[in-house]
């Protein structure tokens, strides 16, 4: 088993990030991801909290070595679920992978949160638990190894097309970015 | 290229979806974040897209994927897996006894 973390702040509201967060794919840098569906959505009347299950297609270059152990197929699927609690502004989302299951799981937790000490800024939590099913130890490992590079490689380009999904959608509604900032300092009275 | 919106993994499925994900990303800014919405005003427009996507998910084999994972992570508690709703448990059941001995 093989974990992974990373931590970063993004220099714009919470507001303003977890509304791009719905629009983060397509973006230029993470080319695999395909497709993005949502299969259901509620929100709990009393706790106000926003829970959304999603569907996630990719489609990446799997090294052959790999290709031939899962059958040959380049589409994988990612369930994820997540939560909007607007009181604490906290968003978070859990998912694992639906295809190679037999092989390999891996399971993230991403939660974006107001920086307390700026409230003009907000941070990024990753988390990942990567575990391989092989028959042998070697291969476990190798697939974990690999998995832990692609998750890293998909990961920093991941950080890199939402920065720039921010920034276009901050420049294409700057009333947005005003909204949200007005929220944060009315919240920040509160 | 700023409102580009993510395709769905059904292309039969791509208008309704855009409908859709158009209606939500609105009422999330505008009302949700705000406290002006419990309610997904976004529904009506849902179950169309809806409807394509379980077609879809049937036919691409992908429904008995997600009954699995939705076993081991219910949606009903955030999609958060049994072990990590024992640790949680834990922490509390630590937590409150700390609290306690103080």
């Amino acid at each position: 088993m093989k974990f992974f973390s990373s931590q970063c702040s993004f220099d714009y509201p919470w507001a303003h990030v977890s509304a791009s967060a719905w629009k983060k794919y397509p973006n230029e840098m993470s080319t695999h991801v395909v497709a993005v569906d949502v299969l259901r959505r509620e929100v709990d009347p009393v706790s106000g909290i926003l829970t959304t299950e999603r569907l996630i297609t990719c489609k990446q270059n799997i090294p052959r070595w790999l290709l031939a152990i899962v059958g040959g197929r380049d589409t994988s699927y990612v369930r994820e679920v997540s939560e909007v609690d607007p009181v604490t502004k906290t968003l978070t989302l859990r998912s694992q992978n639906l295809t190679m299951n037999n092989l390999l799981s891996v399971q993230e937790t991403v939660v974006y949160s107001p920086d307390m000490a700026d409230p003009s800024k907000t941070i990024f939590n990753q988390t990942a638990r990567i575990e391989a099913y092989a028959t042998f130890q070697r291969l476990c490992n190798k697939i974990e190894d690999w998995s832990v590079e692609r998750f890293r490689h998909n990961a920093a380009l991941g950080r890199l097309g939402f920065e720039s999904v921010l920034k276009k959608l901050a420049d294409s509604v700057p009333d947005n970015m005003l909204q949200s900032a007005s929220l944060q300092t009315a919240a920040a009275k509160i | 290229m700023g409102n580009l919106m993510s395709a769905s993994f059904a292309p039969e499925c791509n208008k309704a979806k855009a409908k859709y994900d158009e209606c939500f990303n609105e009422w999330y800014s505008e009302k949700f974040l705000k406290g002006k919405g419990v309610y997904n005003e976004c529904e009506d427009l849902w179950e169309e897209y809806k409807e394509c996507l379980g077609k879809a998910l049937t036919t691409r084999g992908i429904h008995n994927m997600l009954d699995k994972s939705r076993e081991d992570a219910p949606f009903e508690v955030g999609g958060r897996t049994k072990e990590e709703l024992e640790e949680i448990q834990a922490q509390e059941v630590s937590g409150s006894s700390d609290a306690v001995k103080k």
